[in-house]
């Protein structure tokens, strides 16, 4: 999983698009479990500096980051919340010590930056003790112990062990530890690995039978069954990685100590069990919610993220006619140069990805400025430069296809060129654009689905935060559609009303 | 400015070039049209008739040479061409009403834009012009619900509502159904009538007979033969001139 590889290094400062485009693709392939809420990083620039000379805790406040998703170890419940097994563990154990923690939830990669930066006091993050984040920062006694496991769908008898896998199709997440380890016994026991880059989804290729086993960490498929996920372990876990809690290295000693001795007494007392039953014990009688349960659970959520959906669209629309607009007369001009603008203008943004425009504003813009971009700023310019693009050429099209009659007729009234397009052909081209642009829209408002890549939480995003907590993936993915078909068929009714009105 | 007739010169054309690209289309007119006169250019096709006609309110870019029409010199940039349109109304062969508005607002589009009259005053002007037409009852109607003839008489009425001094027609009457070309012709007769200064080309060669003061006939890009109908008509000295009219007489 991508964690392991991940040091808390910052990523070299590139010089050149180039190789920002190819960090971005680097991102792509291994933050999609994990997909940062920006909002939270910028709290870490507030975080106050405790005194580290003191030897007691006691009466302290301590800011401890954290991932943003990392079921069951960090996730918010219904109701929004910070909860998991790292969380419950903090804050039992500083209740048993007597100090105050603030939960800074950042993303993993951001809460160690902060903690390398003396931002944050402490991290804990289902982060995995290994050699080299052993070189930057002191760990705590291991608090869990994680380890790669099977599980097999649950309506599955036949398969009770890796020796039953013989000529079968298994999946792991890319990257991860379950899947080094599926690798290095397929041979062994005859299968083949198919690797697919979220928990959620590899679940579903076992609940239909398009892989008949999965290899994921212990505690998240522990999880997942929890939730009723549709699948059983059959395997014991494989030894693997510990869990530890980190402070910066030379710093906070005393909270380092504190916690040691927190979880020793949580172990004793049965805290510490009680915790990880909460949230890792299969509940084999627990029956599961209905989908009428699920969608009002789920409404509030996916509401937000509809709006965000309906808003972001809106804003990119709006800009992106007045780009198409602007670009649209250029293309039309008899100066070269303003042709040449907007043609080229036209060539980047209609001949590249929407996807590599979303990642390059938002991970390869601040690393070109050295300035955080907001999540709006760089979704909203990746849709409207699009989409720009695209109402450019509708733009020239529409106002080519006007006769070009109806021009010298004005012009032979006296009416000079800006006023007879104004008064004259842009009326007239207008209502031939009408229904491309009404296409557009309609494409836009489903493309906004593609800024999930950079966690922006629209309707899509807000969707696969659900399925990622309750592994519901067909239910939840049809509501969403049938959210955004409801918006859609109401978006293109109401635009032929005004359609109808304003062009009779 | 030298011309035959002893009224003062209205339209002033002085070896007047044109080419598309590497075709000449015109290789030097030189024409005068005086106040008051209706001019009607004949020939062939490809001629050079129409452009021509598009030359004198620069709807085309002019080569070489000079136009002077009011006493506005229209090949000298610094003229603002806008200003002389406005003493110049044109008649298109299709018409070119504005689809996106009624009759009435087609009409009053240059006079209320260019500020010259209050939209009150320009409503009232463009039904009596409406009026003149015989278009009344259509003022509020769209042009897509109108005949041919119709719709070539509320552009004229369109062309002089900013009360122009010259009209220009290019093939007024080509695009339209036999019967309804009397109609427009009945209208152009009446602003002969009237006095307006008018350059007509026209394939209607008993209108142009009967209407015109003088003809012009055009062959190859220059003006072959000119002279009042009758004589142009009844006696053509160029063997151009004959051959064309032996085969549309």
């Amino acid at each position: 999983m991508p964690r392991l590889q991940q040091a808390g290094a910052a990523r070299p400062r590139t010089a050149t698009v180039l190789a920002a485009l190819l960090a971005f693709a680097a991102l792509l392939f291994g933050a999609t479990g994990a997909a940062a809420a920006p909002a939270d990083v910028r709290q870490a620039a507030e975080a106050p500096q405790p005194a580290a000379a003191a030897s007691s805790v006691s009466g302290k406040t301590y800011v401890i980051g954290t991932d943003t998703t990392f079921a069951p170890f960090e996730f918010r419940d219904a109701g929004g919340e910070l909860t998991g097994i790292d969380m419950d563990i903090i804050r039992q154990i500083a209740k048993n010590q007597g100090f105050s923690v603030e939960i800074k939830s950042l993303g993993f990669n951001a809460a160690l930056q902060a903690l390398s930066s003396n931002q944050v006091d402490g991290v804990i993050a289902g982060m995995s003790i290994t050699e080299p984040r052993k070189q930057i920062y002191d760990f705590s006694d291991p608090y869990f112990e994680s380890g790669v496991q099977m599980a097999v769908a649950k309506s599955n008898t036949d398969v009770k062990g890796y020796e039953d896998l013989k000529g079968k199709t298994v999946t792991a997440k890319t990257g991860s530890e379950g899947e080094t380890f599926a690798k290095s016994i397929a041979g062994k026991y005859g299968f083949t690995v198919k690797s697919l880059d979220q928990s959620a989804t590899m679940y579903e290729l076992v609940k239909s039978g398009n892989a008949v086993a999965v290899f994921d960490d212990y505690p998240v498929l522990a999880y997942g069954i929890s939730q009723n996920n549709g699948l059983k372990a059959v395997s014991e876990k494989e030894k693997g990685g510990s869990y530890g809690f980190a402070v910066n290295k030379g710093k906070n000693p005393e909270l380092l100590k504190a916690f040691n001795t927190g979880l020793a007494d949580l172990k004793s007392s049965g805290e510490y069990q009680k915790i990880l039953d909460k949230y890792l014990k299969d509940p084999s009688q627990a029956a599961q919610s209905s989908f009428w349960d699920l969608l009002a659970n789920s409404f509030p959520a996916l509401m937000k993220g509809l709006g965000n959906t309906v808003l972001v669209t809106a804003i990119s629309f709006a800009l992106a006619m007045l780009i198409g607009l602007l670009m649209g007369f250029l293309k039309i001009s008899t100066s070269v140069l303003l042709r040449g603008i907007a043609t080229t203008f036209v060539n980047i943004f209609r001949g590249t990805p929407l996807l590599v425009w979303a990642f390059f504003f938002y991970f390869g813009v601040p690393q070109l400025t050295g300035q955080p971009i907001d999540i709006w700023v760089a979704g909203v310019l990746t849709l409207s430069l699009n989409a720009g693009a695209y109402i450019t050429e509708i733009v020239r099209g529409s106002i080519q296809s006007v006769d070009p009659g109806q021009l010298e007729a004005s012009r032979s009234l006296g009416l000079g060129y800006a006023k007879s397009m104004q008064k004259v052909v842009v009326p007239q081209a207008f209502k031939i654009m009408t229904p491309s642009l009404i296409n557009q829209l309609i494409i836009m408002l489903k493309d906004s689905s593609l800024l999930l890549a950079i966690g922006f939480a629209e309707l899509l995003y807000q969707g696969q935060q659900i399925y990622a907590g309750n592994f519901r993936i067909t239910e939840t993915l049809l509501i969403v559609a049938v959210l955004y078909f409801v918006v859609i068929m109401l978006l293109t009714k109401l635009a032929n009303v005004a359609d109808k009105r304003f062009n009779k | 400015m030298s011309t035959a007739t002893t009224a003062p010169s209205k339209i002033s054309v002085r070896e007047l070039k044109k080419s598309f690209g590497a075709n000449e289309v015109l290789k030097g007119i030189n024409a005068e049209v005086a106040e008051g006169e209706v001019v009607c250019v004949i020939g062939p096709s490809g001629s050079g008739k129409s452009t021509f006609l598009r030359c004198l309110n620069k709807l085309e870019d002019i080569t070489a040479g000079h136009v002077t029409v009011d006493g506005f010199d229209v090949t000298d940039p610094k003229v603002d061409i806008n200003e002389v349109r406005r003493h110049i109304g044109m008649v298109f062969q299709h018409f070119n009403l504005f689809p996106h508005m009624s009759v009435i607002e087609n009409i009053m589009l240059a006079p209320v834009e260019l500020k010259k009259q209050g939209k009150a005053e320009a409503r009232a002007n463009a039904l009596k012009l409406l009026e003149r037409v015989g278009l009344a009852e259509k003022a509020d109607a769209r042009p897509a619900s109108l005949s041919g003839g119709q719709k070539q008489r509320v552009a004229i009425a369109r062309a002089l509502a900013m009360n122009p001094d010259i009209m220009l027609f290019d093939e007024a009457t080509s695009a339209l159904d036999p019967e309804m070309v009397g109609e427009v012709l009945q209208v152009i007769k009446d602003l002969a009538r009237e006095g307006m200064t008018m350059v007509l080309v026209t394939h209607e060669m008993g209108f142009a007979r009967e209407v015109a003061d003088r003809v012009l006939f055009m062959a190859d890009g220059v003006i072959c033969e000119q002279g009042v109908p009758e004589e142009l008509f009844g006696n053509p000295q160029q063997q151009r001139t004959q051959e064309f009219l032996s085969k549309v007489l």
